[in-house]
C-alpha cells in the first residue's frame, strides 16, 4: 500500500519537473544550454545537499533549523583555521567538518538523551552556532563583514573544475552524496532503523535498536552534510563568512516536505527530496531568466508552491477532507 | 496542574528579575530606574509578538509566519501615513492584513491538518514576498514627526504609552485565558486536543482564533516598530519569529501545548530582548547576544525538560509501587 504512493510521489514530482523545464524552455531558449542550467545549480547547492541529510531527521520525527548557521560557523572556522591558524586548507576543511558534526552531536544528543523537543533545540542551537561563527570570526585579523578570502587555487578549484567540460564539480558531488545518502537510507539496516525510530521509537528500542543513538545520529550527519555545503559555498564564493547560511533553513525545510517527507516522521524518500529540490531550484532559476521575475519575490512562487502542495496532498490524503471537498468523486 | 503553571512563570520572573540584580552588582548603573525600565519599553515589539504567538502554541501549533506578517503590516501602514492618511486608518489596514494572514494560517492548519510549521512556513515566504512587491524593495521612509514621537511618550514615569498599552492588552488577554470559558478552550485544546474534542470543545475553531488573534498581534507589533524605528526596510521582522518562540520557551510555554501564559510569554520578551543590553552594563561586545541567548535557551530547556522527565518517572514508579505493595498485602 505505502509503496505505490511514494512512486505515485515522487512520478508527480517529476511530472513538476518537465513541466517546468517544457515552459521556461518554450519562453526562452537558453534556459536548455547545459552551461545555463548547470551554472543554475551554484546557486542551489547548499540547500540541495544538506536537505538530503536533514530528511534523514525528519524521517525520525525531527526538525532540523539549525542546518543554515552551521554552514556559517564550519565556513568562518575553515577561514580563520587557514588564515589565522595557518593549518592546510584541506585540514582546515577537515576540522570544520569535526566541528560540524560535534554541533550536531551536542543538538542530537539533547534531543536523543534528554527527550526535548527537536524544534526547541534547534532553536536554540541556531542562535548559539551563529553567535559562536561570529566570535570565531573576531578570532580573525579580518573584520568579520569583510570575510575572509584569498584562498588557494587548489581550493577554489573543488567548484570550478567541469567534469568533461559541462558538469560542474558541485553538482558531482550533489549527486554522488545524493547516491550515498540513497543508499544509507534505503538499502541499509542503519536506514531501516532511521524509519522504524520515526515509526514507533517504543518498537524500535524494544526490538533491539539504539533508538536514541541513531536518532542523534542522524543530527551529526545533517551537521555534516551542512559543513561539506559551507566548505563547497566558500569555495565558489572565494569568501569565508559567518552568515552565509542564514537564509537557508526555509528553503531546506520546504525541500525536504515538498520531497514527500512526512513532519511526523516515518516516511521519506531520498529521491524524492532530491527531486524536489531541484523543483524548487529550477523555479527559482527560471522565473527570473525566462519571466523577468525579480530575484526578491521568488519567496512567493515557492511559498505558493510549498502550500499548493501541502494543501492538495492533505486533502488528497485524507479520506474526511477529501468527502468534503471532492462530494462528487465520492459517489 | 495549575500549581506548575503558575510556578513556571514565576520561575521566568524570578530568573529575570536574578539577571537584573546580578547585572546591577557587576555595574551599578543598571540598578537606576530608567535603565530597568528601559528593558522593559524596548521590549515592547517582542512582547506584543510573543504574547500573540502564545495564543498559537498554547493550543500545541506554531506560527512561523508573524516576522513577514510583522514586516508587511508595518510596511503598508507606515506607506498610508507616510501618503497622508490618519493613524487611525493605517492601524486599521495593518490589523486587517494581520487578520487576513492569521485566517489562512488558521483555514491550512486546523482545517485541512497540515503540519503548522509546514502551513505557516509557506505562507512566510508569500507574506515576505509581497512586501517586495509592495514595497519594490525600496525602504518606506519620511513618516510623519508626531506618529514615531508617540513611541517616545510616556504614560505614567518611566513607562512608555506602547508598553503600558501592551501590558493592558496582555492582562486582559491573560484574564480571558484563564477565567472565561472559551478562553479554557484554548489551553484545553492544547493539552489534549482529541479529549478537548470529546468533550464538547470546537477544537478547530479555537485553532483559527489563536491564529487570527497571534496575525493581530503581530501587525500591532508592526505598527509600533513603525513607530520605533521610522522607516521599515523590506526584511523587516526577518527571524523575529524565532526570537519570538525562543521568548515563550523562556517564559515557560511548552512548545507541545497546554502549558503556559500570556504573562509568561512576555516576560520571556522582556528577558530575550534585555540580553544585548545586559552585555552592554556587563561590559561585553553585544557580539556574544546571540551565543548567550542560544545557551540560555537550551540550558532552561534541558534542565526543564529532565527535571519533568523525572518527576514523571517517580511518579509513575510511586505509583506502581502502591499497587504492588497493595496487592502483597491482599495475599497475605
Amino acid at each position: 500500500m505505502k509503496t505505490p504512493v511514494w512512486k505515485k510521489w515522487e512520478f508527480v514530482l517529476s511530472l513538476i519537473l518537465i513541466l517546468e523545464i517544457i515552459i521556461f524552455a518554450s519562453k526562452n531558449s537558453k534556459f536548455l544550454m547545459p552551461r545555463v542550467l548547470f551554472g543554475s545549480m551554484n546557486d542551489i547547492i547548499s540547500i540541495c545537499i544538506i536537505s538530503l541529510f536533514v530528511t534523514f531527521v525528519m524521517v525520525t520525527g525531527g526538525i532540523d533549523i539549525q542546518a543554515g548557521s552551521i554552514v556559517g560557523l564550519s565556513s568562518i572556522i575553515l577561514g580563520v583555521a587557514w588564515q589565522d591558524g595557518g593549518m592546510n586548507i584541506w585540514a582546515a576543511s577537515l576540522i570544520a567538518i569535526a566541528a560540524a558534526g560535534l554541533c550536531g552531536g551536542l543538538s542530537g544528543y539533547f534531543i536523543a538523551y534528554c527527550g526535548v523537543q527537536p524544534m526547541v533545540i534547534t532553536l536554540g542551537g541556531s542562535f548559539l552556532y551563529s553567535g559562536i561563527a561570529l566570535l570565531v570570526s573576531n578570532l580573525s585579523a579580518t573584520e568579520s563583514y569583510k570575510g575572509i578570502s584569498g584562498f588557494p587555487d587548489s581550493f577554489l578549484r573543488l567548484s570550478k573544475v567541469k567534469l568533461f567540460g559541462i558538469i560542474p564539480s558541485q553538482v558531482m558531488i550533489f549527486l554522488i552524496l545524493a547516491m550515498l545518502a540513497y543508499v544509507l537510507l534505503h538499502k541499509t539496516r542503519y536506514g531501516r532503523q532511521v524509519f522504524l525510530a520515526g515509526v514507533n521509537p517504543r518498537a524500535a528500542e524494544y526490538s533491539g535498536i539504539y533508538t536514541k543513538l541513531v536518532i542523534m545520529s542522524t543530527y551529526i550527519l545533517s551537521g555534516i552534510s551542512a559543513a561539506i555545503a559551507g566548505i563547497i559555498l566558500t569555495s565558489y564564493l572565494g569568501t569565508a563568512k559567518g552568515d552565509i547560511g542564514a537564509t537557508l533553513t526555509l528553503p531546506i525545510i520546504t525541500a525536504v516536505v515538498l520531497g514527500g517527507t512526512l513532519s511526523t516522521g516515518g516516511k521519506g524518500s531520498v529521491p524524492g527530496t532530491a527531486l524536489a529540490a531541484v523543483v524548487i531550484g529550477t523555479l527559482r532559476f527560471g522565473l527570473p531568466l525566462c519571466f523577468k521575475v525579480s530575484q526578491q519575490y521568488l519567496d512567493i512562487p515557492a511559498g505558493l508552491l510549498l502550500l499548493v502542495v501541502v494543501t492538495g496532498r492533505a486533502v488528497l490524503d485524507s479520506p474526511v477532507l477529501k468527502g468534503r471537498f471532492l462530494k462528487s468523486n465520492m459517489k | 496542574m495549575k500549581k506548575i503553571g503558575k510556578s513556571r512563570e514565576l520561575n521566568s520572573f524570578l530568573f529575570l528579575a536574578g539577571l537584573i540584580f546580578l547585572v546591577g552588582l557587576v555595574n551599578r548603573s543598571f540598578w537606576q530606574p530608567t535603565a530597568i525600565w528601559n528593558c522593559f519599553n524596548d521590549s515592547v515589539v517582542f512582547t506584543l509578538l510573543s504574547a500573540g504567538i502564545a495564543f498559537v502554541i498554547l493550543t500545541g501549533e506554531v506560527d512561523v509566519s508573524i516576522g513577514a506578517v510583522l514586516g508587511l503590516s508595518a510596511a503598508v501602514g507606515a506607506a498610508l501615513l507616510r501618503d497622508g492618511y490618519g493613524v487611525v486608518t493605517a492601524s486599521a489596514v495593518a490589523l486587517v492584513i494581520g487578520i487576513l494572514a492569521g485566517l489562512v494560517n488558521g483555514v491550512g492548519v486546523a482545517l485541512f491538518h497540515i503540519p503548522s510549521l509546514i502551513f505557516t512556513l509557506g505562507v512566510n515566504g508569500v507574506v515576505r514576498g509581497m512586501i517586495y512587491v509592495y514595497t519594490k524593495g525600496a525602504w518606506v521612509e519620511n513618516l510623519p514627526a508626531e506618529f514615531t514621537r508617540m513611541s517616545n511618550r510616556m504614560l505614567i514615569g518611566n513607562i512608555t504609552v506602547f508598553y503600558g498599552l501592551a501590558v493592558f492588552v496582555i492582562v486582559i488577554g491573560h484574564f480571558i485565558l484563564t477565567k472565561t470559558k472559551k478562553g479554557k478552550y484554548f489551553i484545553a485544546v492544547g493539552n489534549h486536543a482529541a479529549g478537548a474534542i470529546l468533550v464538547g470543545i470546537p477544537a478547530d475553531r479555537t485553532k483559527v482564533t489563536a491564529y487570527v488573534l497571534c496575525g493581530m498581534f503581530a501587525s500591532a507589533a508592526g505598527m509600533i516598530y513603525a513607530s520605533r524605528i521610522g522607516f521599515i526596510t523590506p526584511t523587516a521582522g526577518n527571524g523575529y519569529e524565532m526570537k519570538a518562540i525562543a521568548a515563550c520557551v523562556l517564559g515557560g510555554l511548552s512548545l507541545n501545548g497546554g502549558v503556559g501564559s500570556l504573562v509568561g510569554a512576555s516576560i520571556g520578551a522582556v528577558i530575550m530582548s534585555s540580553i544585548s543590553r545586559v552585555l552592554v552594563f556587563l561590559g561585553f561586545s553585544s557580539d556574544y547576544d546571540n551565543t548567550i541567548t542560544g545557551i540560555m535557551l537550551l540550558t532552561i530547556v534541558v534542565i526543564n525538560t529532565v527535571i519533568q522527565n523525572r518527576a514523571t518517572e517517580n511518579n509513575r514508579r510511586r505509583i506502581l509501587n502502591a499497587r504492588t505493595v497493595g496487592k502483597g498485602e491482599e495475599e497475605k
